[in-house]
């Protein structure tokens, strides 16, 4: 070992304590740094705050306030091109917006809570994911607030979309601000050139894209269908032909069941239209399905019903004339049109907010009649109305005269909840990945929908 | 004289003379010094590794999600779910099966256009820095720039699968072909690393031993086999350990260009674990098992690769 000491260097007794003494130091930062993170792990363990609320009768200005919003990314145009515009004008006050993508909204609502961060005011909330924010109280408890405001005017509020997208656990987290359904686009001019009427039943769809696809060799496929494997997308897809076969995700007890007869009939029927649709269906997002419906290329699209301001704007569609709605179809031996709350979207006060009773007064303020109509009736926005005085609102049934009465139909009737519980978003994307395998032929689809609800059931991870 | 003096005059007899206080003295204080430079950098190691190291275990042994981590211990039930899941056991295989078939074609590909590039010259040239130009693409802009150019409307691609009458065609639709593609994005995008680091060490093989090979009556093949190689070996085994553990972390592409899909197709570990601590499900527990599964199947890769390397590196 001598000889392997270098000139100048400690000798071998020197050597030994140094190294000791490096060891030991080592150790003990290692033994720190562990005791640290072990205790960070006991004091959380088990620990859960209860979850706050703005008491009843609580009144705050906006005058000159700043207000901090997370918002789905759709909604950006919304939020910063009209309400931050009108924010300034009636109160001089600043609207500072952050957009996250839908896919990871929630998680970013939830830690900016859990993180101590507390970065936003308000969130722009789906309904699907309330239960996994209030199990993380991040949102506040509205309840009493909602009830002392005589001005919320929650009467007016689409019965349709009221508690879905508030109530949780017999709590009421937000107000609603985007009372999304899907309806049936098609393209009119394609319709008239293959002599088809436009679909009442899902067999009907089914064999107009079959024959549009295949008579015009590929030129314009008979729909596009949204299959990305994600609940907002492929999602939507299966559950709106699952509410038109007269289905539910649930059960009479309220647990996921898609063992049924509904459900195998409008995932069969997806399968068999997914191969005439605009290729490849589970590869298509958002993007790529507004953009084939409103270039032309696809005749048939289930999809938001702001879709109407997107296909009237002559600046982002090329079928301005050709373009109609319908309701969605129905299937098997139901015989009553019912369209599925998909999406949709509440305001919420942030837990971490700092300013609790002016966050409220925002959400109040955000979802009023007039700025609900301000939204609504401007394209690009994303955003259907969530009052029954703006969807009969002579100014919102200009902007989009064409669709008004089927998105009407849909929103004052009957439309397929999705369960928001906080093992719910694991849920539906598991049906998602199972209906993916079966669009792919890799499973039945009675082994998919089988396979489906036992994860959900079992709150299974991917 | 103060005490000061005093001391200092009396430490330096003592250290001529060879004393036991001072040898002391001057051993204690003198090594530590450097140690103590480089405490910051160790707490900080300890701070960046082993805390969150402790952190992910807590997590993976209890019952944690998102919103609620650590909410009591639940052994190894994070871990069995991790394995019973749909998606993540056939994720592991195809991580190892992406890194490896990732690694052969970055490497493959970077070091012959690394041997053309030299082969012009001792400059990369304008040509080169062209061809350098994925590496620096951030690589969500990549996913984006590929996922736009493949997309079934309106797409770079779609005018090509047109002429050649494949109307319709979409790379991305079928598990091969979603696979596959993701693999070649993944090369065209990191091939130039290895290009970079290779060309770097055929500018030190000498020229001399080049030319003697030659005048010996070496052909092209035996001047690399005999004197090229030798002197690239190194880099390209650590290039070829750098490219493996990029290959095992890819997530933007993926991310991007096909989520994972069509079905599991493209379901990577790193982005179910990414769907499941925080898409969704929010379950950072099974996130977290399936972490430390994940990086003991790459350690165990990794060490196969290494001991290879040794091996081959020893054997030079």
């Amino acid at each position: 070992m001598n000889a392997m000491v270098p000139s100048g260097h400690p000798g071998p007794t020197s050597v030994g304590r140094l190294a000791a003494s490096r060891r030991q130091i080592l150790r003990g930062a290692l033994v720190g740094t562990s005791a640290l993170a072990a205790g960070r792990l006991l004091t959380a363990c088990g620990g859960s705050s209860a979850s706050a609320q703005v008491d009843a009768g609580a009144k705050a200005s906006l005058k000159g306030k700043t207000i901090s919003l997370l918002v789905n990314q759709p909604h950006v145009i919304a939020f910063k091109d009209v309400l931050a515009k009108q924010f300034e004008k009636e109160f001089g006050g600043t609207l500072k917006v952050t957009a996250a993508p839908y896919d990871q909204l929630t998680s970013k609502q939830i830690l900016d809570v859990q993180s101590g961060a507390g970065q936003f005011d308000v969130f722009d909330y789906f309904y699907f994911g309330l239960g996994s924010l209030v199990a993380a109280d991040a949102l506040v408890d509205l309840t009493a607030w909602i009830k002392s405001q005589s001005d919320i005017d929650t009467g007016d509020f689409l019965r349709s979309i009221w508690d879905p997208y508030t109530l949780y656990d017999g709590k009421r987290y937000g107000l609603p601000f985007d009372g999304d359904t899907h309806i049936l686009f098609y393209n009119a001019k394609v319709f008239d050139t293959y002599k088809l009427d436009p679909p009442k039943t899902w067999d009907d769809y089914d064999a107009a894209v079959e024959k549009i696809t295949k008579d015009s060799h590929g030129k314009v496929y008979g729909a596009v269908i949204e299959g990305q494997q994600v609940p907002m997308i492929l999602g939507c897809t299966f559950i709106n032909r699952l509410a038109g076969y007269g289905g539910s995700l649930v059960d009479s007890d309220g647990k996921p069941d898609l063992n049924t007869d509904e459900a195998v009939q409008a995932l069969t029927g997806l399968i068999n239209v997914s191969k005439y649709a605009l290729p490849t269906p589970l590869q298509i997002g958002f993007d790529q399905a507004n953009s084939a419906f409103l270039s032309g290329q696809g005749a048939m699209i289930d999809t938001w019903t702001d879709m109407a301001l997107k296909a009237s704007d002559p600046s982002m569609s090329k079928v301005v004339d050709a373009w109609d709605a319908v309701p969605l179809p129905v299937g098997g031996s139901n015989t009553k049109p019912r369209t599925a709350l998909d999406a949709g979207f509440g305001l919420g006060v942030s837990a971490g907010s700092q300013q609790q009773v002016e966050a409220a007064e925002f959400v109040k303020w955000a979802t009023s009649k007039a700025n609900n109509l301000a939204v609504a009736s401007k394209a690009g926005t994303g955003i259907d109305p969530a009052r029954t005085s703006v969807l009969n609102d002579a100014a919102y049934k200009k902007s989009l005269p064409r669709a008004y009465d089927t998105i009407r139909t849909g929103l004052v009737g009957d439309p397929l909840a999705w369960p928001a519980g906080p093992d719910d978003p694991a849920g539906l994307q598991a049906m998602c990945d199972e209906i993916a395998l079966a669009i792919q032929g890799k499973k039945s689809a009675e082994q998919a929908l089988s396979d489906a609800t036992d994860q959900w059931r079992k709150g299974a991870s991917g | 004289m103060t005490v000061a003096e005093t001391t200092g005059a009396q430490r330096r007899p003592a250290l001529a003379q060879g004393s036991t206080s001072g040898r002391r003295r001057v051993r204690r204080s003198s090594p530590r010094v450097p140690f103590l430079f480089a405490v910051p950098s160790i707490a900080g190691l300890l701070l960046l590794m082993v805390y969150p190291t402790v952190y992910l275990l807590g997590l993976a042994f209890t019952e944690s999600n998102l919103a609620l981590p650590l909410q009591r211990w639940t052994g190894l039930t994070n871990f069995t779910d991790a394995l019973q899941s749909t998606a993540f056991p056939g994720s592991i295989s195809r991580s190892v099966v992406f890194a490896a078939a990732s690694t052969v074609l970055v490497v493959v590909t970077g070091t012959a256009l690394a041997l053309l590039l030299r082969a012009r010259g001792d400059r990369l040239g304008v040509l080169g820095v062209l061809l350098l130009l994925p590496l620096v693409t951030p690589p969500v802009m990549v996913g984006v720039a590929w996922k736009l150019m493949l997309a079934p409307v309106g797409g770079a691609f779609t005018g090509i699968w047109s002429h050649v009458g494949l109307d319709g065609f979409n790379p991305l639709g079928s598990s091969t072909g979603a696979f596959l593609t993701l693999l070649l994005i993944y090369t065209w995008q990191w091939m130039p690393l290895v290009t970079i680091l290779v060309f770097a060490a055929l500018l030190d093989v000498p020229r001399d031993l080049v030319e003697a090979a030659q005048l010996d009556g070496a052909g092209r093949i035996a001047v690399f086999h005999h004197v090229v190689w030798p002197s690239i070996r190194t880099t390209v085994w650590a290039a070829l350990l750098l490219a493996l553990v990029l290959g095992f972390k890819v997530f933007d592409l993926v991310v991007v260009v096909t989520s994972g899909g069509p079905g599991f197709s493209t379901m990577l570990s790193s982005f179910f674990i990414y769907r499941t601590g925080l898409q969704n499900s929010y379950e950072i527990g099974v996130a977290s098992a399936a972490t430390v599964i994940f990086v003991a199947v790459v350690s165990a890769v990794m060490a196969i690769v290494g001991i290879a390397r040794k091996r081959a590196v020893a054997e030079a």
